[in-house]
């Protein structure tokens, strides 16, 4: 979060903001002791049940989304890490990112890494029957777990796990609700997961130029 | 004599039909749009969730009407062959089958039935009505202090939108 106060402070003059949402179940009960451990000005929202994830079809965090001046999608969701804290996991650059957003900020719609309508299109695909069914289970399970019916939630997550295979989402944040349990009640954990990959990515590639 | 008997037997028969549906009501939880409410429901033995039409206006804003059933500037005809699948009446009450609607509509339903709570989502097709118009889709959420902002309120500015996570 101090990485992108950073960049914040260095952008928001040139008509530019951050919005930041924190996917959390737990809501600011969890997430509020990463935003207050420092001074942030930019937007720091918490979503309780991952309404931006379900909106904008994520299967991952961090996440990012460029949205122009008229409110119009430019860059479709693509993995968005502000340093290279964990660059030996996943191998993305954060400066090639950050510098793409610089340029974004600077130029606008004008900006080589701005999407033409008809790439976005082509990069942005449907959103699955199944993710949406998906998106239901998760939220009952989440609304069970807000009611302090955290066993009984569980069903309900592993169905939309199932359901959406790809969603890390809705994984980790299942795994995190049931804490010390998690292993025992999902019969796997984060390592295993990972290994099920195979040769695929942890995050999607990310295609930063136009193609 | 006979007339009266029969007038009888027809009142007992409403009466008893009467009393079944109210029997099977149950007191269900319906969470439409995110948003929770009670209602009297009658289930059926594939789990769908019949409503009144009060409590289908009450839960979800729709309202059936001669055209289909409505919503601000939303109209979903229904199919006419099959109209007694999705509305019945009983005694003076019309009945509503919420579980057929969203199967018409496409919108996904998961329920949990030992806490009587139906979750009808979000539908796959309006989920994906930006990827036309390539508006970003409006949320409005709350920060760490409660106070609540929506992307469409940074309109006139470049917005980096970025999700993250405790866990």
């Amino acid at each position: 979060m101090p990485g992108w106060q950073t960049l914040y402070t260095e952008l928001k003059g040139k008509n530019f903001a951050i919005i930041s949402v924190a996917q959390d179940t737990g809501g600011a009960k969890d997430a509020a002791p990463w935003i207050t451990k420092t001074k942030l000005d930019y937007t720091v929202l918490i979503d309780e049940t991952h309404q931006v994830t379900r909106l904008y079809d994520m299967v991952n965090v961090p996440t990012a989304i460029w949205i122009n001046e008229k409110g119009r999608i430019v860059r479709p969701n693509e993995v968005a890490y502000v340093d290279n804290r964990y660059k030996a996991l996943h191998g993305l650059e954060a400066s090639e990112y950050l510098n793409a957003i610089r340029d974004w900020a600077t130029n606008g719609d004008k900006s080589q890494y701005v999407l033409s309508e008809d790439e976005l299109r082509e990069r942005l695909t449907p959103q699955k029957e199944e993710h949406a069914q998906a998106a239901a289970e998760f939220a009952l399970g989440e609304y069970l777990s807000h009611k302090g019916l955290e066993k009984d939630a569980i069903p309900h997550y592993k169905e939309a796990q199932r359901l959406n295979p790809d969603s890390w989402n809705y994984k980790r944040q299942a795994w995190a609700l049931s804490g010390t349990e998690a292993e025992k009640e999902y019969n796997t954990n984060f390592g295993k997961e990972v290994q099920k990959l195979g040769k695929k990515p942890y995050y999607a590639p990310r295609r930063l130029k136009k193609e | 004599m006979w007339k009266q008997s029969s007038a009888i037997s027809v009142l007992l028969f409403f009466l008893i039909a009467g009393i079944t549906a109210f029997a099977e009501t149950k007191s269900l939880t319906v969470i439409y749009d995110e948003k929770p409410t009670a209602v009297k429901a009658m289930l059926t033995e594939t789990k769908d969730v019949w409503i009144t039409m009060k409590d289908l206006t009450r839960a979800t804003r729709f309202v059936v009407k001669p055209q289909g059933v409505c919503r601000d500037e939303l109209c979903f005809p229904l199919p006419k062959a099959q109209k007694s699948n999705f509305i019945k009446k009983q005694g003076s009450v019309q009945w509503f089958n919420l579980s057929e609607f969203a199967r018409l509509v496409q919108q996904p339903v998961a329920f949990n039935e030992q806490h009587t709570t139906w979750y009808f989502g979000a539908r796959a097709q309006a989920q994906n009505a930006h990827l036309e118009s390539l508006e970003a889709p409006n949320f409005t959420l709350p920060d760490v202090q409660g106070k609540k902002h929506s992307l469409s309120d940074f309109r006139g500015k470049k917005v980096l939108l970025v999700t993250w996570a405790s866990w």
